[in-house]
């Protein structure tokens, strides 16, 4: 690796680096500096107290949003991450070449909808009188309450992050070097055996990172906890709502706001530096 | 084969995002050259803008209204505070917050000559939060009640006329909460029999957390405006509180089984109000639609909004609006007949929603989210 | 692939997975397609009658037709600026190491990271002292800064898979460093600058919250359906999410097939 300074590199290099000093650490330090301004009548003054964080810090219900918050999109990166991976698995090894192609088309085609529409679309398929229910009530089941619960918030981040996910996956899944798995199989390696012990190892950098993005946008979504969760738990994104709701408190929002940034960067860190374990590039 | 294919293929790929790029800049440019017409920005609820409120106006002023909707007074006010003065020409907004946008000075002083004020009702003609220090800042334009809200297959209106039917088993989980503070806690405040429901001492604020927390078993979920929409008339939700007709009046008219009632233990009085934004540069066209909206035709069209319903504070408004649509004023009690909606306020029924007084409005909020979370 | 271990069963049940898969991600797209033929305001079971009102209301709103071409604008600006940057971002994780490099990577990764209602509280509150804010400039500022993160870790992951002395080889046969970058690693990189292209494009096409605050008065097309949803509830809604829909899957068609018609090319070369 060349360590001199030459413009080939700084073409490259300075760009995403300008424009992120330019556009966002701006903003970004203002968010700092808003934790710790104060509130009175319904203006924000320039100050320097930290009241903000010490109050916000001794609420229970600050920690309990946070844990829960942690938790679901924790459950969100697994869950997904396991249910995408055998669709994304077989489109890489069982799909021709065109079809992979269709596949991946039509994986695409999600991220052009809006979310808020497919989401807002999901509450018809789960409420009580819904499509879901009244299938289920034709053949006497039911009805299940399904909406306002955990299980359609998650339903919501499938929504979200599952075509990502896929994609994500069967980006790595697709370049491996197929004769390591047909040197597996070669030497006896039953089917399973092959994809625990061969394929994911070789995808891992695509399966965690597929993993991270799914839990980065899971965390701070607000959509699926509002809208398909009822509101319930209060996730910190909804937090945020809510207190700004306390007349104009954008500095307490900010604490939280800032705490949600240092937690993702931590996992995004731990996550990627897992993801690249062990390889020179 | 392939060498021949290729360069053309990004020949033509080229010239396709090129022409592309150019006929999207096209519109972009030309929405400004048509300036024969005045914009008029408004920062407003959803619908106030809307053609079945501002067409009329647009045709005889020349006039084409640029809406910015909000979804909730805080972003409204952050939006105002971060934008240039001037941003806005008309803001509407609900009656606490003006106190709000004027303390912070975001508008303009009013002539009170200007408007028609002895056509209000005179309970509305000194409206608070309109006034301050005897100088007007904003008028009051249309208002509505909060109670309970309810789907009349699964319960009566007697039944729904007590706040105590939301603690009824067959509501369990059936119970959907707007989701704010404000609406919610004042009227749990009236059923522990506060006189005014944000005025209590802190005996009485013990007393009315405590009565929340008991509810938290029948609540089956907060929703914000869009959520509430869905779960009454999908009958997801059963029960609302914190909510009127403003809700259940659109939802009726769509053919959904929902109603709003006034309990006995008295309702909640929303109000919302026109302002001129500060260093608004069309001040005098903002100025004549205030004159419209708050004239009795004006008043009429408000009372009949689409996007929600309400009732009007002209009195002369009430006579376009019986004479224009009995039906509704009949459905709104905006109508000579005993019991109308001038008569419950005069009763005392109806208490004006406002911030908390004893207690800081950060703690009533604070008791919210540890009541959502318990 | 060899013939080993191919299973009937397994072949089936895993191509009904994929199935499977679509079914769910399309599910509520269909039931949006759907619905916004209901003349139901509300949507539920059972469904009223046909009617295309909605789409008339829509067709005839032209604040919708503003907001769709700010919001194609805006995406297509977002796209290509924020894939250049990423580009740029990733092939500097890839191949240097210099001091302050764990900063610039926070710094690129940073902004998905930041709950977006005070993310855009924070652009606004920045873009309005600059006298950026309120126009469809403010939004693509915006939007590249929260869409070039996607574009590096999609191009990082695709350079991860390269061999670093492809490169050197390059070099070491007489290349200079720009055209070892045009011949060897922007034709790998291929795959990952298309994705990032449409992955960013996509993020800008439905973002609404930062928009919703950045944008003023001059609104995407997002943030009118986030005021549709939480105002107007109607099927109005519908009609749009089918509207955008057909009008960007033509456009990813158009490139699709562009696309594809080089790239099959390449690939049946490279088969030779």
């Amino acid at each position: 690796m060349r360590r001199s300074v030459s413009l080939y590199g700084l073409t490259f290099s300075l760009p995403m680096l300008i424009w992120q000093l330019l556009f966002f650490v701006a903003p970004l330090v203002f968010l700092i500096a808003l934790s710790f301004w104060t509130v009175k009548n319904f203006r924000m003054e320039a100050d320097f107290d930290t009241i903000n964080w010490v109050t916000m810090y001794g609420r229970w219900v600050f920690w309990q949003s946070y844990g829960l918050t942690l938790a679901l999109a924790t459950a969100a990166c697994v869950i997904t991450s396991i249910l995408a991976f055998p669709c994304s698995y077989a489109i890489a090894f069982k799909l021709s070449a065109r079809q992979q192609q269709l596949a991946i088309f039509m994986m695409v085609i999600p991220f052009f909808t809006s979310y808020l529409v497919r989401v807002y679309s999901w509450q018809i398929f789960l409420s009580d009188n819904g499509i879901i229910n009244g299938v289920l009530g034709a053949v006497g089941m039911g009805p299940f309450p399904m909406l306002n619960t955990v299980f359609a918030t998650m339903i919501g981040y499938l929504t979200l992050t599952f075509p990502l996910v896929v994609l994500l996956q069967l980006f790595s899944l697709m370049f491996i070097d197929r004769t390591l798995i047909e040197a597996a199989h070669n030497l006896r390696c039953g089917r399973i055996r092959t994809v625990f012990a061969v394929v994911i190892p070789s995808a891992r950098v695509g399966l965690v990172i597929a993993a991270l993005f799914c839990f980065i946008l899971s965390f701070g979504d607000f959509v699926s906890p509002l809208y398909l969760g009822g509101g319930d738990p209060t996730t910190l994104s909804i937090l945020i709502t809510d207190t700004t709701k306390s007349g104009q408190q954008w500095p307490r929002a900010a604490v939280i706001a800032l705490t949600m940034i240092a937690t993702l960067l931590a996992v995004a860190f731990a996550a990627v530096g897992f993801a690249y374990k062990g390889r020179t590039k | 084969m392939t060498g021949m294919i290729r360069p053309s293929a990004g020949f033509t790929r080229r010239t396709l995002l090129a022409t592309g790029a150019a006929a999207l800049a096209m519109p972009m440019l030309g929405r400004r050259a048509n300036a024969q017409t005045t914009e008029l920005t408004m920062l407003a609820w959803y619908g106030h803008a809307e053609p079945d409120m501002v067409a009329e106006f647009e045709a005889e002023n020349n006039v084409k209204f640029v809406p910015k909707y909000y979804t909730g007074g805080d972003n409204m006010m952050g939006l105002i505070s971060q934008s240039p003065p001037g941003t806005f020409d008309l803001i509407l907004s609900d009656a606490e917050y003006v106190q709000a946008l004027n303390a912070a000075g975001y508008v303009e002083e009013l002539d009170p000559a200007d408007y028609a004020l002895d056509d209000y009702f005179p309970e509305f003609q000194n409206f608070p939060g309109n006034w301050q220090d005897g100088k007007l800042f904003s008028m009051i334009t249309r208002f509505g009640f909060l109670g309970v809200a309810y789907n009349t297959d699964a319960l009566t209106a007697a039944e729904a006329a007590n706040y105590n039917v939301f603690w009824d088993p067959k509501l369990t989980g059936k119970v959907g909460h707007f989701d704010w503070h404000l609406p919610n806690l004042g009227q749990l405040s009236l059923l522990n029999g506060n006189v005014n429901p944000y005025d209590i001492d802190e005996a009485a604020w013990g007393a009315l957390k405590e009565k929340t927390m008991t509810l938290r078993p029948q609540i089956g979920g907060f929703f914000d405006y869009g959520g509430t929409f869905s779960s009454l008339n999908d009958g997801q939700m059963l029960a609302f509180c914190g909510i009127g007709d403003w809700i259940t009046g659109v939802l009726r008219k769509n053919g959904a089984k929902v109603d709003s009632v006034i309990p006995e233990q008295g309702g909640l009085q929303w109000s919302e109000c026109f302002s001129i934004g500060k260093g608004s540069a069309k001040a005098e066209l903002a100025k004549k639609w205030i004159q419209y909206i708050t004239s009795a035709k004006g008043q009429a069209k408000s009372a009949q909004m689409a996007a929600y319903p309400a009732l009007i504070p002209n009195q002369k408004g009430w006579d376009v609006l019986q004479a224009e649509n009995p039906d509704e004023a009949k459905r709104q009690g905006m109508t000579k007949d005993a019991g109308n909606a001038m008569d419950m306020i005069r009763a005392g029924r109806i208490k004006y929603r406002e911030w908390p007084i004893q207690q800081d409005l950060g703690t009533w909020n604070d008791f919210w989210s540890e009541y959502k979370g318990s | 692939m060899n013939d080993f271990n191919r299973n009937r069963f397994v072949e089936f049940g895993l191509r009904f997975y994929i199935f499977l898969s679509f079914l769910f991600v399309f599910a509520p797209i269909a039931a949006s397609f759907v619905f916004s033929f209901n003349s139901d305001r509300f949507p539920s079971i059972p469904l009223g009658s046909f009617s295309t009102e909605w789409y008339v209301a829509v067709a005839s709103d032209p604040l919708v037709w503003a907001g769709l071409r700010n919001t194609l604008f805006v995406g297509l600006i977002v796209a290509v600026i924020s894939t250049a940057l990423g580009f740029g971002a990733a092939y500097t994780d890839f191949r240097y190491r210099f001091f302050g490099k764990s900063a610039y990577l926070a710094l690129a990764l940073l902004p998905p990271t930041i709950p977006v209602v005070i993310l855009g509280l924070a652009m606004l509150a920045f873009l309005s002292r600059i006298n950026l804010s309120g126009q469809s400039i403010s939004v693509i500022i915006a939007h590249i800064v929260i869409c070039s993160p996607f574009a590096m870790a999609i191009t990082r992951l695709r350079l991860s898979q390269m061999d670093p002395d492809l490169e050197a080889a390059a070099w070491n046969l007489g290349a200079s460093e720009w055209a070892a970058m045009r011949y060897v690693i922007v034709p790998f990189a291929a795959p990952a600058i298309f994705g990032a292209l449409f992955i960013t494009m996509a993020v800008s096409f439905d973002e609404f919250a930062v928009a919703w605050f950045v944008s003023g008065l001059n609104e995407t097309l997002p943030v009118k359906v986030l005021g549709f949803l939480q105002g107007q509830v109607s099927p109005r809604i519908n009609a749009i999410g089918t509207f955008v829909f057909v009008i960007s899957m033509t456009l990813v068609i158009f490139a699709q097939l562009l696309l594809t018609g080089g790239a099959k090319d390449a690939q049946s070369a490279s088969n030779d």
